[in-house]
């Protein structure tokens, strides 16, 4: 395949491009439902194609196909040419890339166990395992759990000499649990909501969940959500638990720093940003203790990688240091406009879509505090955990995040249960609330599959290492 | 596009290998180039053909499902093979008792052969004008503009042999200036009925009247919610409320409370893909013909939509919203989503209202906080205003809405007598037609900077 795409770019070459580049990808995919006891569903994919991304004219176009011959190649990068003479005709200056090393070289997920050489029936068996748990009671109304893999293959090469080979591997899953007594209904999820928890990881990752061994823990503290009152409203001192406080950067920090926002290229759909170039360096994000970093680098993670699909080196960005904002997720495009060269966060969904700036892993650095600790020293407040709805507005500034449970931290320990607990705020004034963070004994890399952007919207892969954090005198239990 | 004809035969040839007792081929291609702008040029421009290919077979009661993007018959034969050793190896699912018989097909139009056919350099052209209507206020335009077309076939071992194409033209326009931004859009599939200049001269309008925007205190207002902004309402409540999943998992707001009062008389909600001027698809993804289902009758709770295994467990029949089987999890869900007009026009709307405000869209709705209330919170953006004595007076800064739709719902004191097709998550073929609404009390919960 590398060659026939080595053809396309001389092809290409021989028309007069300014540059161009050539992605294969492959990806296979297994997917398990398992509702109550019975799979609903089972399914196996293999999607491949190759996408041709061309600067002409000082503009770009981007084709693909799913047809892998010579021929079809060759009309897709024709048709990748007319786009960019097309799009040439409302250009305003010439696309620039910044300069970047460019890379021969592999890369492939560290793993020890192929999560496609595992028996389907090893799979089903475990969700059956831990659904059984689940609807042990009779307020159960329904158990779902999931499990997930893909095997992803992504060969880039182009006009500047660059060739590149990839290999991921990706596992992930988890359940929900709902119940439910005719007029209420609570769903518990583990160890996240909305699917579980994943990473660049073998099927050892799914072992490591723990899925049965929490089961019991889960649904009974969905049972118990149907009696419990709702969180009160007012100001509160909050205890935000390692996967909410994911989201939570996810939305406030991720997103907002993603540079083709910052200069209104994606304003359309998913909008702006406040984190405007002139508040580079000059505001204070958060507290001093607040430290985040777009690192791509580290193992496991489901934003990692070895080369973004510009064929920039994976990175560890600083992007908000001491609770100064130093830092933006950037590509070879944006990246001259704050004078720096690519944060090398260049991905796209599959061979069909164009790369965009996302997200790699965008991680809360770890603080000094032990949990235990921390709720020991929250008393009036509340513990917060697993997220069950977000919004945002468009420049990323006020917030609503919805939650599965939360518990007033009473003695210095969890103590009453709330249910429909909600936080809200404007995001700088948020995290300069931030007092204290939990240690690397509590750090965890969440894994986010499911992060939309762009038009045809695209679903990317990033994940967020995060541990328990407090907030001071936030807007809580806010609804109607 | 493939055709209908060697789509069939290649299908057909590719069933005759399989060794399961029934036998499902779902098929969806398509060939689509999107425009993208901002800043007031083109900055991302693509052209993409696709197509999947989905082999559902039963063996006994047991289900397996394969796909591949590949049209060679030996990836179609391995993709039927896998599927086959995934349904050996399945459990049995009591619910199914089938995969679909051959039916009635309604026919739909769907199809324009100019949207099919328009190039990026028409696309190009035509943006041009959309940034000139910025020029003269300096505002920046941005936003999508997409043209193609695509095909659906469903085929199976019953005889089961449905085929539709279409076509798809739609354009999304915001325009920014130094304090304000204005937005409009529109879809059909045709591109002659979408009226670009028109939606940049809506759009340019909006930024215009919005700019300098007043802060208000959030709390209780009467509103009068745009299509777009009550589509996204509709977005949410087709996962959260309307589809069979919601409601098997009792987490439906209709779940319970069928045949009451659940909304106000004059409100009606349902799923037509068949209703003139707006059609989608006349089967489903299971071979089904659509039928109409009304969610809200009147105000009172009618029902869900259903695809093959959820109304066996319903004890219903089908009402031709099943899924491609990769979405199978999630259900039926209705595609087509409208809401009955009322008798007003959108000017005596806010003709009506003394003082309250006008919302052109929500940003990032989130419809999961209380499902079985249709609790719902989103943003207002791209044009939010006051009126007072039944006048658009100024814009305001954005507000967030928290509020249940069970109870907007039941305050709608107007809706429009014209609709308007919205884009929706299944692009053209699923496009919802919405009128303009008039609720009071509706609640805003919080504010932003801008």
């Amino acid at each position: 395949m590398k060659d026939k795409l080595l053809e396309v770019i001389d092809h290409l070459r021989s028309k007069g491009i300014d540059y161009a580049d050539a992605r294969y990808v492959s990806i296979e995919s297994e997917s398990i439902d398992v509702k109550d006891m019975q799979v609903d569903a089972m399914v196996h994919d293999i999607n491949q194609g190759v996408g041709i991304r061309v600067i002409a004219d000082g503009a770009w176009g981007f084709a693909a196909t799913s047809i892998l011959t010579a021929g079809s190649l060759r009309k897709t990068a024709n048709i990748a040419l007319q786009v960019a003479k097309a799009s040439a005709m409302t250009k305003k200056e010439d696309v620039r890339l910044a300069e970047t090393e460019i890379h021969k070289g592999t890369y492939s997920t560290k793993y020890d166990v192929d999560p496609f050489s595992i028996k389907p029936k090893q799979k089903i068996d475990l969700l059956l395992k831990a659904n059984r748990v689940l609807k042990r009671k009779k307020a159960i109304h329904l158990a779902e759990s999931i499990l997930r893999f893909n095997r992803t293959k992504k060969i880039f090469v182009s006009s500047e000499g660059a060739e590149i080979e990839q290999d991921f591997i990706e596992s992930g899953g988890g359940y929900a649990v709902t119940a439910a007594d005719g007029s209420e209904v609570q769903r518990r999820s583990y160890p996240n909501s909305f699917g579980g928890d994943f990473a660049c990881a073998g099927y050892e990752f799914i072992e490591s969940l723990n899925l049965v061994e929490n089961a019991e823990r889960i649904r009974e503290e969905a049972i118990a959500l149907l009696t419990a009152p709702p969180m009160p409203s007012g100001e509160a001192d909050l205890v935000i638990d390692g996967s909410q406080m994911a989201l939570q950067v996810h939305e406030s920090c991720g997103h907002p720093t993603e540079l083709d926002r910052v200069l209104g290229t994606e304003i359309s759909l998913a909008g702006g940003s406040f984190m405007t170039t002139d508040k580079l360096n000059e505001l204070k994000y958060g507290s001093d203790i607040v430290n985040i970093y777009a690192d791509a680098t580290v193992e496991g993670g489901l934003g990692s990688f070895g080369f973004d699909d510009e064929g920039v080196e994976a990175q560890r960005t600083p992007i908000v240091e001491n609770g100064m904002f130093v830092g933006y997720l950037s590509s070879r495009e944006t990246a001259p406009v704050v004078d720096r060269r690519s944060s090398g966060a260049m991905r796209a969904q599959s061979w069909q879509h164009i790369p965009l700036i996302r997200m790699t892993n965008h991680n809360l650095e770890p603080g000094e505090w032990e949990l235990d600790d921390l709720i020991a020293d929250t008393n009036g407040g509340y513990f917060v955990e697993t997220n069950k709805s977000w919004s945002i507005d468009d420049r990323r500034l006020n917030f609503q995040f919805g939650l599965e449970i939360a518990w007033k931290i009473e003695n210095g320990k969890r103590g009453q249960i709330f249910k429909n607990p909600l936080y809200t705020g404007m995001t700088p004034k948020f995290w300069n609330g931030c007092d204290a963070i939990c240690n690397r004994n509590h750090w965890h890399i969440w894994g986010v599959p499911n992060c939309g952007k762009g038009e045809p919207m695209q679903v990317m892969h990033v994940a967020h290492g995060t541990a328990p954090a407090r907030f001071r005198n936030v807007e809580a239990g806010v609804s109607k | 596009m493939i055709g209908k004809d060697k789509l069939f035969t290649l299908i057909e040839k590719a069933m005759e290998a399989s060794r399961a007792d029934q036998t499902e081929v779902v098929v969806a291609g398509s060939s689509s180039g999107l425009t993208r702008f901002a800043n007031s040029y083109i900055h991302q421009n693509v052209a993409v053909d696709d197509v999947k290919i989905y082999f559902r077979v039963a063996v006994g009661k047991k289900l397996g499902t394969a796909s591949c993007n590949s049209l060679k018959l030996t990836d179609l034969k391995r993709a039927q093979r896998i599927a086959t050793q995934i349904a050996k190896r399945q459990k049995e699912n009591p619910d199914f008792d089938g995969f679909a018989k051959p039916g009635n097909y309604a026919t739909t139009d769907t199809f324009d052969e100019k949207t099919s056919r328009f190039k990026p350099r028409q696309r190009a052209s035509k943006l041009k004008r959309v940034f000139k209507k910025g020029e003269k206020y300096d505002y920046s335009m941005a936003g999508a503009f997409s043209t193609g077309d695509g095909e659906i076939a469903v085929l199976n071992s019953n005889g089961v042999r449905c085929y539709q194409n279409f076509s798809s033209a739609s354009i999304n326009v915001i325009a920014s200036g130094e304090n304000s931004s204005g937005y409009a859009a529109g879809i059909s599939s045709r591109i002659d009925d979408v009226d670009i200049p028109g939606f940049a001269a809506i759009a340019v309008k909006k930024c215009r009247m919005s700019r300098d925007p007043k802060e208000l205190e959030p709390g209780k207002y009467d509103v009068i919610l745009e299509p777009a902004a009550i589509a996204e309402v509709f977005e949410w409540l087709n996962f959260v409320a309307f589809g069979s999943k919601a409601y098997e998992d009792q987490t439906s707001f209709l779940y319970g409370r069928i045949g009451e009062q659940v909304a106000g008389e004059n409100v009606t909600i349902y799923d037509d893909a068949l209703e003139t001027g707006n059609e989608g698809l006349p089967f489903d993804f299971e071979g089904v013909p659509k039928k109409r289902v009304d969610f809200i009758k009147n105000g009172k709770a009618e029902g869900v939509v259903h695809n093959l295994i959820s109304a066996k467990k319903a004890g219903m029949e089908s009402t031709g919203h099943g899924l491609p089987p990769e979405l199978a999890a999630e259900g039926a869900l209705p595609l087509n989503i409208r809401m009955a007009a009322g008798n007003q026009s959108s000017d005596e709307l806010i003709a009506g209202v003394e003082d309250g405000l006008l919302v052109t869209r929500f940003h990032y709705l989130n419809g999961l906080l209380d499902p079985r209330q249709a609790l719902m919170t989103g943003m207002t953006r791209d044009g939010l205003f006051r009126i007072k004595n039944g006048k658009v007076k100024h814009g305001l800064k954005n507000l967030r809405f928290t509020e249940s739709m069970m109870d907007a719902f039941k305050n709608v004191t107007g809706i429009s007598n014209e609709r308007t097709a919205v884009a929706s998550w299944w692009g053209s073929l699923g496009s919802m037609y919405v009128p303009t609404l008039r609720i009071k009390e509706f609640n805003f919960s919080g504010k932003t900077d801008f």
